[in-house]
């Protein structure tokens, strides 16, 4: 059974439908990226998936539980499922190990021994053990996302959400985040990534999703959406992108 | 004079004799089960004067009772050989405590009319007030009625000098300046916003005696008489007695002594200097900095706590709970402080039937307004730690409650701290409104020291700085233990 079924997703915000009719799957330990212009509803479609957003309709099954079913308890699933946000979100009146450490404090049963163990384990992960005690606002932009992105593995999710992690960068900083993203694949974490990183994609999606006007319009293997795409769009899409 | 007491004072004083009525009742009854003869040191006849109405009753610094009224019934007293024992009402309620038989007579500047004389049975007039007109003291300008045509003039609402003005105003064309007290009514004068004001003579005479910088350039109009005052039908004895030591202290002078005392002028006191004012009536002051004091501490206290649930209801994602808080701003914002005061302290007693203190009705419009304003501090703190924090928070699992309580609210109180502290200092300020209702607070306070020593020129000098003072230093201490905070 696939990790993750989208069916029939539809969003609305108030009149205007954003995702019109979705449908999608995603095997474990595949990694996912949505590309796609301005607009065309892709960070809708990665907030639907931890119900960030009401669901309009159809269903987002995850482990074969139902997200739209509103007697699900949505707190309890969101501990599976991490996510990593353009502008990177980090608590500011917490240090970063506190960061880390405040969720799994909060909700996982181990002791805070343990749970300090894994949070500095995953600051050296993505290579900041250095910075356990600092706060948030001496940190660049790329470390701000690194420490994001320990936040949500400390849960121990199984999937992880990333919207548009790196286009808030520097671009000399964009590379320390992607390699971190790079091993996480590596160890077989099933991820969706909404990105611009064309080059990225290519070299570690196992699929590309297309998405424009509320619709998935393409979607394969990158060699066939990047080499060969058959949808007029897509095509236009990435002449702009890829000049 | 005293014909047209304000209607809310009549409502304060009702509810002050309602309160007297309870705490005094037991003594009264007492008292009168005694049978040992009336005027004796062990069973003293009762007298109720007004609470302070100069010159003629008043507290002097050592807290005794003088002024006309008094040292006249404690000379007659002297005279007849009967004991007295003083308590001090307001008037309506000393009026009414009379008619019940709290009281055994009563001495209060009071006019005699026939309405009165229905009620109570009164001695011989012991005083003649007329209405008199004052002017400033270097104005040589005016010296008739008649140089008050195209003039401007203070009156006292409700007064007999205030009909005496419509009366000039037939034949003289007079603009009329209104005020509701007597001290800031001179004071317009002394100031030169009117030309010239209309009182009860012994008043403005004793004012001009303690200082006031006026002159009288006529003699007073006839006016009202006088008169003590026994239930009708009772204490009979006492009356003769009054009316027989009038006489006698009017014969040997100690009476025109008494008047002299209080109203000539060639004996003018010194005008208050402003360290005077603040040394003789520091106590005074300070009793009103601490219910200022006290009344900030308590509603700011209650309405934090008021203000927090409303403002977390703005900010919930519950459309009622938005919509309730929204209402209670709307409402709150709508309505002039004074006006809430007036509504909590007048219109809900007589609505619930219910007893409110001053106090109480004072704290409840307080911690009301200010409950609105904080309501919307922590609405704008919560809505300014943005969205993404919240969502930051749930995406790891995080419930609303755990989310609010260890991500939002930490960074919303840093946000909303400095606008606390204007609100603490805004409702400091606030609690002047409260004198209206009675309460004897900083602003208060200051305004019973100018009725005395009729010095609003300095006095308010002096109420000013000290707040400026105190919330100066409230600020400074704020800040002080704030950057504590946020450094811990
Ligand atoms: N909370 C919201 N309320 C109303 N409309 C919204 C809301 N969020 C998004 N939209 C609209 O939904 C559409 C899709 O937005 P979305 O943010 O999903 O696009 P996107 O593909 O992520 O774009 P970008 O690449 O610029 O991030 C847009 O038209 C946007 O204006
Ligand atoms: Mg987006």
């Amino acid at each position: 059974m696939p990790k993750l079924v989208v069916k029939h997703l539809k969003k609305n915000f108030g009149d205007l439908e954003v995702l019109k009719d979705l449908n999608f799957e995603v095997e474990e330990g595949e990694v996912v990226c949505i590309i796609g212009p301005s607009g065309s509803g892709k960070s809708t479609f990665l907030r639907c998936m931890n119900r960030l957003e009401e669901i309009t309709g159809g269903s987002v099954i995850i482990d074969g539980v139902d997200l739209a079913d509103p007697s699900q308890n949505i707190n309890k699933v969101r501990e599976n499922i991490g996510m990593v946000f353009q502008h990177f979100n980090l608590f500011p009146h917490l240090t970063v190990l506190e960061n880390i450490m405040l969720a799994p404090d909060e909700l996982k049963d181990e002791t805070s021994e343990e749970t300090r163990k894994t949070a500095l384990s995953l600051l050296e992960t993505v290579g900041l053990s250095d910075k356990a005690d600092v706060y948030p606002k001496s940190l660049s932009g790329g470390q701000k996302q690194r420490v994001a992105i320990a936040r949500a593995l400390a849960m121990k999710p199984d999937i992880m959400l990333f919207d548009e992690p790196t286009s808030a960068l520097d671009p000399e900083m964009v590379g320390d985040v992607l390699e971190v993203m790079k091993k996480l694949a590596r160890e077989g974490m099933t991820m969706l990534v909404v990105t611009h990183e064309m080059g990225f994609a290519k070299e570690v999606a196992d699929h590309v999703v297309f998405m424009d006007e509320g619709y998935i319009m393409e979607e394969g293997t990158p060699d066939q959406v990047f080499n060969h795409p058959q949808n007029e769009r897509t095509k236009d899409f990435l002449e702009k992108v890829l000049v | 004079m005293r014909k047209g007491k304000r209607i809310h004072s009549f409502i304060l004083y009702s509810i002050l004799f309602a309160l007297f009525m309870g705490l005094g009742l037991p003594t009264v009854v007492q008292a009168s089960e005694s049978n040992a003869k009336k005027g004796t040191a062990q069973n003293p006849y009762i007298i109720t004067t007004d609470i302070t109405y100069p010159p003629f009753e008043f507290q002097n610094d050592k807290k005794e009772y003088v002024g006309i009224d008094a040292d006249i019934i404690n000379a007659i007293a002297k005279d007849q050989g009967f004991e007295i024992e003083f308590r001090p009402l307001n008037f309506s309620a000393g009026l009414q405590a009379l008619e019940a038989n709290q009281v055994d007579g009563m001495i209060s500047a009071m006019s005699i009319n026939p309405e009165r004389e229905e009620s109570f049975d009164f001695s011989d007039p012991y005083y003649e007030a007329g209405t008199v007109m004052a002017i400033s003291e270097n104005n040589k300008e005016i010296q008739s009625y008649d140089d008050l045509n195209g003039k401007t003039v203070a009156v006292k609402v409700g007064t007999t000098g205030a009909t005496f003005v419509e009366k000039l105003q037939e034949k003289y064309s007079i603009k009329v300046n209104q005020f509701e007290d007597s001290a800031t009514m001179y004071q317009d004068v002394v100031s030169g916003h009117s030309d010239a004001v209309f009182d009860d003579y012994p008043v403005m005479a004793y004012a001009i005696q303690q200082g006031l910088k006026l002159q009288l350039p006529l003699e007073p109009e006839k006016g009202d008489v006088y008169g003590f005052a026994v239930n009708k039908g009772q204490n009979a004895e006492l009356l003769d007695m009054f009316n027989t030591g009038l006489a006698n202290i009017k014969e040997d002078g100690t009476y025109d002594n008494i008047i002299d005392q209080y109203l000539d002028s060639d004996e003018k006191g010194s005008q208050n200097g402003f360290f005077a004012l603040i040394q003789k009536n520091w106590r005074e002051l300070l009793n009103g900095l601490s219910k200022t004091l006290l009344l900030t501490v308590i509603s700011f206290a209650i309405a934090l706590l008021f203000g927090v649930v409303l403002g977390f209801f703005a900010a919930s994602p519950y459309a009622i709970l938005r919509g309730i808080s929204r209402l209670y701003v709307t409402i709150m914002r709508g309505l002039p402080m004074l006006v809430l005061a007036f509504f909590i302290y007048f219109s809900i007693p007589e609505l619930l039937n219910i007893k409110l203190t001053a106090f109480i009705a004072g704290v409840a419009t307080l911690t009301l307004s200010s409950a609105a304003y904080i309501s919307e501090q922590v609405r704008g703190g919560i809505e300014a730690v943005s969205g993404g924090q919240l969502e930051a928070a749930r995406s790891l699992g995080m419930s609303y409650g755990k989310s609010m309580v260890r991500v939002v609210i930490p960074q919303a109180i840093k946000i909303m701290i400095p606008s606390l502290i204007n609100q603490f200092v805004i409702t400091l300020k606030d609690t002047s409104i409260l004198s209206i209702i009675g309460i004897v607070e900083l602003t208060q306070a200051g305004k019973i020291i100018i009725a005395r020593t009729y010095s609003s020129g300095s006095m308010w000098i002096i109420i000013g700085l000290i707040y400026i003072l105190i919330i100066t230093f409230l600020t400074w201490l704020s800040t002080f233990i704030e950057r504590k905070m946020i450094n811990a």
